[in-house]
């Protein structure tokens, strides 16, 4: 296993988005998780960077100045540089990375299933400014209000209209970025009885008639990021457009594929939010006193400090490791789980002794580690909440589903 | 011990167990949207005896022989179930008052009573830090330094601050503030004070003895617990309801073990959190001299049980716990007052026991 911090190419990503989040993302996270706003301007030159996830495709040698070997047998160095980037993004801000990162999302799916007709409209979608002159952004519509957790009860149909058309009619729930987006990647169930396998993704534009962005969410934490309902309302759509016909990758046992590869870099996102608490704790101690006795010299203070660093580094490793896997071609459904659960459950501690420790100062409005706590709760959460990640690896150790 | 309740205490929990169930479950949430508590709360807490409870009666308040903390934690259970930020302010006189009542002079009792008798509202602050510079001369203080976050300290006309040894009464009137809303308790009328060499005139000077710091930190220790068990429970009340509702998988996510076993810890420790607070306050009232010891550890207790259940409430509401549109995020951003205020419980008490002032 290589040692990532010796490794330039992932040093250098980490040097160069902590640069950029420190600079760019702490002057303007606190504004945007108050005002509740999407940071439109930041993400028009993380576009230009190649920093947003649906730029990966082609910005990813723009960011790194290599190309991974098309040689299939060969090791990537993708998904280690993903985690990296990751946690340095969301130590600037996870509300904000996740808006940089929002149409990544539905991207994905689309770089993985799509044939070369499909990523063109998708990208031609994308294309240019919106009509509020933003750049334009992509949403995922996978969640109901009735599946959460358990994706396989989808309500949201698509039925056949003629020999190549489909209607789609459902409502989906906590869709980043679904009121604004351009392009929309939906999934609906095409076989009424076929549960899982009968799921497919369609890409959708957002003049559609039919698809009506429904209520912004109001959220306790990654405020920056857009989360809506997304109505759509027998929608028609070609049958070019949905994803993964004709060859080996398609519907849901795909999209599950893909949690796989992404649950690295959710765990490491909330590395990412640890670590900010972590070192605005330790700054702080560093100056600090207490009835005139320096607050490093108490070991009530500086043992938390010890805990907090010993969980962000295994924390950290356990993301980089799962990514390694995953870079190495190696099966890494346990060590993604464990990578996502274990550092939401470390985000959700870190920031939790951060603000007991800082006391009546961390109830001061604006105070980052209290917005850090409140980013911190949507990692047991989304992508897969915590138990969901128990499951998975429990299902890893004896094959079977516990209730 | 057999925990029953008199006729009046049992009068009392019921009366405020329907204002939280009725009326400040509602406001509660309007008030957290808006930051600002509602007009009406006044006339309503008011009617119910709220405000003036600490104050003697012969000052025109409604204290009539000792105040009875067993009472005022049944009665802040309850407020908790209701709202956390509507509690605070509904018990914001009650420090100042006692404090006030037990060791003021007559020019003290004369300035706080009159101005909370005519409506005003008081706070209480403690320099759990040693942050504040303390100056003396001729048994006048000078302090200077940052009070607060504070509840009330937005509006309030007095502050009763615990610094030091000392505890004083600061006339508010004139001291620099700044009305604030944070992101819990969010219609508290918090505030924070800089004092800037702030006199403090002998006859506002209320006691020079730990005792008396740690009496009136007692008092405030045993009603943050019992509201925080009361946050607790309301969190958890919510997450039953939810649990029992939501299916996945094809059950009611209720019925999935790892969610019993999540829901039950949190109910444990809110219950003993509250037992805790009730045992405390009859400590205080029994005056008792372990009361201080026991106040602290309760709330130490009811700090982790009100962070516990709140953020597991959350994470039993899943994806509908993060969204305002439900009300347990509410309560995962009012959870964590309960353990700021005053300083971090474990951290005094590691002082305390080391020696230090």
């Amino acid at each position: 296993m290589d040692i990532f911090h010796d490794n330039p190419l992932f040093s250098g990503v980490r040097q160069m988005l902590g640069a950029f989040a420190k600079q760019q993302m702490r002057p303007i996270a606190m504004k945007h998780d108050t005002e509740e706003s999407m940071p439109w301007d930041l993400m028009r030159s993380a576009q230009a960077l190649g920093m947003t996830q649906s730029a990966m495709q082609d910005g990813r040698k723009k960011l790194t100045g290599v190309e991974d070997d098309p040689d299939p047998k060969k090791p990537r160095t993708m998904a280690r540089l993903g985690v990296a980037a990751s946690e340095e993004l969301a130590w600037g801000c996870a509300g904000i990375a996740l808006a940089l990162g929002g149409s990544g999302l539905a991207a994905s799916p689309v770089s993985r299933m799509g044939n070369d007709e499909q990523k063109a409209e998708f990208k031609k979608l994308l294309s240019g400014n919106d009509e509020h002159g933003r750049i334009r952004v992509a949403a995922m519509a996978l969640s109901e209000p009735g599946t959460g957790s358990d994706i396989s009860g989808l309500k949201t149909s698509a039925r056949r209209d003629g020999d190549h058309h489909w209607i789609i009619r459902g409502s989906k729930q906590w869709i980043t970025n679904g009121q604004s987006a351009s392009v929309f990647v939906v999934w609906a169930q095409t076989e009424p009885d076929a549960g899982r396998a009968g799921v497919r993704g369609f890409i959708v534009g957002r003049g559609t008639p039919g698809l009506v962005p429904g209520k912004k969410e109001t959220k306790l934490g990654i405020r920056a990021s857009e989360t809506a309902q997304v109505h759509f309302e027998d929608v028609r759509v070609h049958g070019d457009m949905m994803l993964g016909v004709g060859g080996e990758s398609a519907g849901l046992a795909d999209t599950k594929k893909m949690l796989d590869s992404t649950r690295p870099m959710v765990g490491a996102q909330a590395t990412g939010i640890a670590r900010a608490a972590y070192e605005f704790l330790l700054d702080r101690v560093r100056g600090g006193s207490l009835h005139g006795t320096p607050m490093a010299s108490h070991q009530h203070i500086m043992f938390e400090l010890a805990d907090m660093a010993m969980e962000i580094h295994a924390a950290r490793l356990m993301a980089h490791k799962a990514a390694w896997m995953a870079d190495h071609h190696i099966e890494n459904v346990m060590e993604s789980s464990m990578a996502k659960a274990y550092g939401a459950r470390v985000a959700q501690a870190v920031t939790n002794r951060a603000m007991v420790l800082l006391g009546e100062e961390a109830l001061e409005p604006g105070h980052p580690v209290e917005k850090w706590y409140r980013d911190a709760k949507i990692y047991d959460i989304f992508e897969g909440t915590g138990q969901i990640q128990r499951r998975i690896i429990a299902k890893q150790l004896t094959g079977q589903n516990p209730t | 011990m057999d925990g029953k309740l008199d006729d009046e205490q049992e009068m009392i929990v019921q009366t405020v167990r329907r204002f939280a169930d009725r009326d400040l479950r509602g406001w509660g949430a309007e008030a957290d949207r808006s930051g600002a508590a509602p007009d009406r709360l006044t006339a309503a807490a008011s009617e119910l005896g709220f405000f003036l409870d600490a104050v003697p009666a012969s000052a025109d308040g409604l204290l009539e022989g000792d105040y009875a903390h067993v009472t005022r934690a049944l009665r802040g259970y309850e407020l908790g179930r209701g709202c956390a930020a509507l509690a605070a302010l509904l018990e914001t006189n009650v420090e100042p008052a006692l404090a006030v009542g037990a060791w003021g002079t007559s020019a003290a009792k004369q300035q706080v009573f009159g101005a909370l008798a005519s409506g005003g509202l008081a706070t209480f602050g403690h320099d759990s830090r040693g942050a504040l510079e303390v100056t003396e001369s001729g048994g006048e203080l000078r302090i200077t330094g940052k009070v607060g976050p504070l509840p009330a300290l937005g509006v309030a006309s007095h502050l009763v601050l615990a610094v030091r040894d000392a505890l004083v009464v600061i006339s508010l009137d004139g001291v620099r503030r700044e009305a604030i809303v944070p992101s819990g308790w969010r219609a508290a009328k918090w505030g924070i004070a800089h004092l800037d060499g702030q006199r403090v005139p002998a006859e506002l000077v209320l006691a020079r003895d730990a005792a008396a710091v740690t009496e009136v930190l007692s008092w405030a220790r045993v009603s943050l617990a019992a509201r925080a068990a009361g946050v607790a429970t309301a969190a958890l009340d919510h997450a039953e309801a939810y649990a029992r509702e939501r299916v996945q998988f094809g059950h009611p996510i209720g019925q999935f073990e790892a969610l019993i076993r999540l829901r039950d810890d949190a109910m444990t420790s809110a219950i003993a959190a509250r037992v805790f607070a009730l045992h405390a306050a009859w400590a205080i009232d029994a005056r008792r001299p372990e009361a201080a010891d026991l106040a602290s550890r309760a709330r130490v207790l009811a700090g982790d049980a009100v962070a516990k259940a709140t953020v597991d409430a959350v994470q039993i509401y899943g994806g509908y716990g993060f969204v305002t549109d439900f009300p347990v995020e509410k309560l995962m951003r009012d959870a964590r007052a309960f353990e700021a205020l005053h300083g971090d419980e474990r951290l005094g008490r590691i002082l305390a026991a080391k020696g230090a002032k």
